[in-house]
């Protein structure tokens, strides 16, 4: 189809839906005066059942954790699609030299962004532990943790290069990163059901209120999801990086 | 103000849709979706918000304030996360296309046919 | 809290349409970027805190990434 006819029918659709949306608009509860009763009901009994303080998380992980294996199984099917789709294509020759485009000038890295790269990095990758292992407490949790961490690992890479990088990182760590965590997930869901309960029943001691180890099985299932995120991130960022790299063939031209 | 997020939603969405259907280069299509896709976050979020309510994060203030819907949060704080891998499934596929065929408008693409080997 | 707020939500739809309307890939990276962190912004004064530290991280970081990744190995291999 023409783009000017795409368009057009695209316009077309938009006359005919907004009187829809401006309806569908102004019928929704009006903004800051929610009519819901599940969120309020969790924010009051929340606390007292499951003895966390951030209840995003308590939602996450226990209210709602099959949401939670859903969606992580999810990430790990698209960065598994991703890295087959990658590794398929590129083949085995690869160096850790990057590709030279001809007539490009190759500008070395500067020493201040070496030298910010190397202070912060460390610290970066320590914020984001800090923020998955306070899941139960303050704003946190595996998903933010682990993206944080593995921005970190970006940092590395701007910092070391690439040879550097690779040196730190290998493949096989990652994939066991996130695969473990992966499974770790799914272990914690399964092992309530040996010991006579649901699947996820929270059957872990739940822990004083406001502590850092509270709310039983959702450490562990946190815990998965942040190695999980940070593996699958991490691997991500290598199979792309190295999508950049010169082949044995051109390297030794 | 009481419309307004309603209408901040439709608007990046509807822009999102004409993006993705006026684009001239696949990977900046991707870049549309995830417009579209921060548009049902902008929604989820303005679902839950409650006039003068604080986060639902019991740390600070004791457990019985009044705070926001933490269903949502949950909902999207997770969406993000596997939104941005997906993002990256499309950006694998965007990568073959560019290297079969070493052009990147979704206008001049055309299906797959059997060709004599090059 | 209100002007605040009303004045982030045009924000958002203001660099929502930013990022479409930016047709070279090269520069919609940058726009993409801008884009997360307004989100974040946004989402901060949701009182989301979770979200917006999620979207912060990904949204700034990971995606920008990403495309630029993306960008550079097609330009690689069409030099092939």
């Amino acid at each position: 189809m023409n783009r000017r006819w795409r368009i057009a029918l695209l316009g077309l659709a938009g006359i005919c839906l907004t009187p829809a949306i401006w309806r569908v608009a102004t019928a929704l509860p009006r903004f800051g005066e929610p009519s819901e009763q599940y969120g309020p009901a969790v924010n009051r009994l929340g606390p007292a059942l499951r003895h966390v303080s951030n209840m995003v998380s308590a939602v996450n992980f226990d209210f709602r954790g099959i949401d939670t294996l859903g969606e992580e199984f999810m990430l790990l099917g698209a960065i598994t699609g991703a890295v087959v789709l990658l590794r398929g294509a590129r083949g085995e020759d690869l160096t850790a030299k990057a590709a030279r485009l001809p007539g490009r000038q190759v500008i070395g890295r500067a020493e201040s962004t070496i030298l910010i790269c190397r202070l912060f990095s460390p610290a970066i990758m320590l914020f984001g532990l800090y923020m998955a292992l306070h899941a139960m407490v303050t704003p946190g949790g595996g998903f933010q943790g682990g993206v944080v961490i593995a921005s970190g690992l970006l940092l590395t890479y701007l910092g070391e290069g690439y040879r550097g990088w690779r040196r730190l990182i290998a493949s096989p760590v990652l994939a066991a990163l996130e695969g473990g965590g992966a499974l770790l997930f799914a272990l914690a869901g399964l092992a309530p059901m040996a010991a006579g309960g649901a699947f996820m029943q929270n059957v872990l001691p739940l822990g004083t209120f406001r502590d850092v180890f509270s709310g039983g099985l959702m450490l562990v299932t946190n815990a998965g999801v942040g190695l999980a995120v940070t593996g699958g991130f991490g691997m991500l960022f290598l199979e792309f990086l190295e999508e950049t790299r010169a082949t044995q063939s051109e390297d030794t031209r | 103000m009481t419309v307004l997020p309603w209408f901040a939603a439709a608007w990046l969405f509807a822009i999102g849709i004409y993006g993705i259907a006026s684009s001239r280069n696949l990977i900046h299509l991707i870049g549309c979706l995830s417009v579209c896709q921060s548009s049902t976050y902008v929604l989820l979020l303005s679902v839950g918000y409650r006039w003068g309510a604080a986060a639902p994060i019991f740390y600070d203030h004791p457990p019985g304030t009044m705070a926001v819907d933490p269903v949502v949060q949950a909902l999207v704080l997770t969406d993000i996360v596997v939104g941005a891998t997906v993002t990256a499934l499309l950006l694998a596929m965007v990568l073959q296309v560019g290297r079969k065929y070493g052009e990147l408008d979704p206008q001049k693409l055309r299906p797959l046919v059997a060709r004599a080997h090059r | 809290m209100t002007v605040l707020l009303a004045a982030l939500f045009l924000l958002v739809a203001l660099s929502g349409t930013g990022v479409v309307l930016t047709r070279e890939p090269r520069r919609q990276v940058f726009a993409l970027a801008v884009n997360g962190t307004v989100l974040t912004l946004l989402f901060f004064a949701l009182q989301a805190p979770d979200v917006a530290l999620s979207e912060l991280a990904v949204g700034t970081a990971a995606t920008p990434l990403l495309f630029l990744v993306t960008l550079a190995a097609v330009r690689i291999s069409r030099q092939r």
